[in-house]
């Protein structure tokens, strides 16, 4: 180099601001569908505290959308568009498993699992063919909500089994109130009120260990029995439900008792918002006696960047940081009520139970979090995943079925035998 | 007509008036209640409350005026490069004799025989290597090349329709023919290019499909994948999706009132005398 090259880099050394000069921070960019403009002002704080706190890093969020991701991200992943993180529930990891687009995350959910003790069945949701396909990050759990006073009035009590939980939606089906609010809608919801009255009914292993499909018996068709003769009780526009008509029905007084993850939100900011008089309690169960669970939805977060890649190494850096419990709870509570923690210092943070709302349903989260200990999740329950379960998840068929029953007016045990050929159908 | 006809006529204007009327009634008005009152056991038809708080909420916590750019600009470009294309090209249609012309005008309404979903993943592939995956040019071109061909079907049925006369004429006088095309004959199918206009632009505007694939960015959204983000998926709040769909509609209102009412003008109406 000559000497006046030398001068020149050095002026210019002293001339250009140091940033440029110096190594260019990493960008990572995270897709969620957490769309609702609270929730992305939540992330947005909390990427932009990482950011401050880690100048050698930028996190991007962009938010997606549930309806669209399964046909996005595979098309976005193998045009090179995809992102670096994107969130998942098990249903939709397979997908990308199969596609080669993950790589396991044993050792890094290790790591944190030493650092924070996640729930066991978060991570096993994730765990198959050898590997952990993604970071836990919260829970959805689905409930029996009712207001108290309502049941009161009907002298009914809160509903531990099918029979009585029948008896008390045909009470409280009067005066333009319906006792129960179910759907039958082709729907995710509809798969997730299907299922929790399924594994309440014993039926909750929808594989035999080799793996074929063992939707079609004696448990199964009880369960889809039951929930047909709920449906006299439910408001007659409930074979298009999704979530959000549930929850108005509620809100609005017009179901005296619904199934869903949580209507803390909406009771407070559209309804009554009396935390006194809102209840919650285990979907009820076939006999007495036995244990109550529910659907349970481990939502996690898929890293798709190459391992030993800078990004991969940032965007595990940002899941830590998410985990801490200085940070979990406000990070659960971007939708207070629905986000339930996945670890053990996150169930007890304060940045958690701080929260004012969560500190007004304090009771009602509680109970949440005990119903959440026997959470299930439809074909990951056996410690084996079996990749067609994603189909038959993409293809509601559990809420097939029910419409089968519901608007053909098919026999539930033929309903069932053809959801199963339905299911081996989609298998192949 | 008798009195009873007239009756019968009135009656059925009234039902078909209410049929479409009602709905928009039941968005605007609801846009204005407070919570309680929308999603109450007894529908209000004329509100009792009134709320500015959904639109409030929606113009200040939400991207929707980002939203509502995007579509704008995407819907107005994909409407004007459609009339420019199909233009020219139906007159092409109608004008030039050539070889297989009445096999290729048939053969150009088969791009509506495949769902949009089937061509949305190879279609993702070709725009990424083009670098035009979470570009607005992206939505422009797919949204383009979906009107087109019933665009130019249209438009080829007006010119089909302008009195074979008034092109002669313009031509003894000497006028080129793309002289003759802008100055006598786009004028004479100005209610064609209105239809043509207000169908491409109706059909940007609601694009959902391509939209929710093709564009990653929230910056870069359109109203339609947008809004459908703002208002949630397990808690819906109802008074912003109906405050979004309030505004929503204006634009299209807005496209209605101006260049509607070429819709009632007569072709061709004292052209020739």
């Amino acid at each position: 180099m000559t000497p006046r090259l030398s001068r020149l880099i050095a002026a210019a050394a002293m001339v250009l601001p140091a940033p440029v000069l110096a190594q260019e921070a990493v960008e990572v960019t995270l897709w969620h569908m957490e769309q609702p403009p609270h929730r992305v002002a939540r992330i947005q704080e909390l990427i932009d505290e990482f950011n401050a706190a880690n100048p050698d890093v930028v996190v991007r969020q962009e938010p997606q959308n549930w309806g669209e991701i399964y046909a996005k991200a595979p098309a976005a992943i193998a045009a090179g568009a995809g992102p670096d993180m994107l969130f998942a529930i098990p249903d939709f990891t397979p997908i990308l498993k199969d596609l080669g687009a993950l790589t396991s995350v044993e050792d890094f959910v290790s790591e944190l699992d030493a650092r924070h003790d996640f729930v066991d069945s978060a991570v096993e949701a994730y765990s198959y063919d050898g590997g952990v396909w993604a970071v836990p990050l919260y829970n959805m759990t689905m409930h029996l909500w009712y207001r108290p006073s309502v049941l009161e009035e009907a002298g009914v009590a809160v509903p531990t089994t099918w029979e009585e939980w029948r008896a008390a939606a045909e009470a409280l089906t009067a005066d333009g109130q319906f006792g129960m609010g179910l759907p039958a809608n082709r729907h995710l919801y509809t798969d997730q009120t299907v299922y929790s009255v399924m594994l309440n009914g014993g039926a909750a292993e929808i594989y035999e260990e080799d793996g074929s499909l063992r939707f079609d018996n004696p448990e199964t068709v009880a369960a889809y029995e039951f929930y047909q003769s709920m449906m006299p009780f439910s408001p007659p526009d409930a074979p298009s439900w999704t979530w959000g008509e549930a929850e108005a029905c509620f809100a609005s007084r017009s179901c005296a008792m619904i199934l869903q993850f949580t209507v803390i939100s909406t009771y407070e900011t559209q309804a009554e918002g009396d935390p006194a008089d809102l209840g919650v309690a285990p979907i009820p169960v076939r006999e007495a006696g036995q244990e109550p669970g529910t659907i349970a939805y481990a939502n996690a977060v898929m890293l798709l960047s190459p391992e030993d890649s800078p990004e991969r190494e940032a965007s595990e850096r940002f899941i830590a940081f998410l985990l801490e419990p200085e940070n979990y709870g406000r990070f659960l509570n971007m939708e207070p009520g629905l986000f339930m923690p996945v670890t053990a210092d996150g169930a007890e943070a304060e940045s958690f139970w701080s929260d004012p709302v969560v500190q007004e349903y304090r009771s009602q989260i509680e109970q949440v979090i005990a119903n959440s200990e026997n959470g299930k999740l439809f074909g990951f329950t056996s410690g084996r995943v079996f990749p067609a379960i994603a189909a038959i998840s993409a293809q509601n068929v559990l809420a097939e079925t029910l419409q089968d029953v519901v608007v053909n007016g098919r026999p539930p045990a033929e309903a069932v035998a053809r959801g199963q050929a339905r299911m081996e159908e989609l298998s192949q | 007509m008798t009195a009873a006809w007239r009756l019968l006529l009135g009656a059925g204007i009234v039902f078909f008036v209410l049929l479409i009327g009602l709905p928009f009634w039941w968005v605007v008005t609801g846009s204005f209640k407070v919570p309680q009152e929308i999603i109450a056991r007894t529908p209000t038809f004329i509100p009792r409350s009134f709320t500015l708080q959904h639109y409030d909420l929606l113009l200040s916590a939400s991207a929707y005026g980002t939203y509502l750019l995007n579509s704008l600009l995407v819907a107005a470009a994909s409407t004007l490069l459609t009339l420019l294309l199909a233009v020219p090209a139906a007159y092409a249609f109608f004008r030039i004799e050539f070889r297989g012309r009445a096999t290729l005008y048939r053969l150009i309404l088969l791009a509506y025989a495949f769902p949009s979903i089937v061509v949305l993943v190879p279609l993702f592939a070709t725009f990424a290597r083009l670098g035009l995956v979470d570009t607005r040019l992206a939505l422009v071109l797919v949204n383009t090349a979906f009107a087109l061909p019933f665009a130019i079907w249209m438009l080829r049925a007006f010119f089909a329709q302008i009195p074979p006369e008034i092109e002669e004429a313009a031509r003894l006088d000497g006028g080129p023919p793309l002289v003759v095309l802008w100055r006598i004959l786009l004028p004479l199918i100005a209610p064609g290019l209105g239809a043509v206009a207000i169908f491409a632009f109706v059909s940007a505007w609601t694009e959902y499909v391509f939209a929710s694939v093709l564009i990653l960015t929230d910056a870069l959204r359109t109203l339609p994948v947008g809004f459908a983000g703002i208002i949630g998926q397990y808690q819906v709040n109802w008074g912003l999706l109906l405050a979004g769909a309030t505004l929503a509609i204006l634009p299209v209102v807005a496209l209605f009132a101006l260049i509607g009412r070429w819709f009632v003008t007569g072709l061709t109406e004292g052209a020739v005398k």
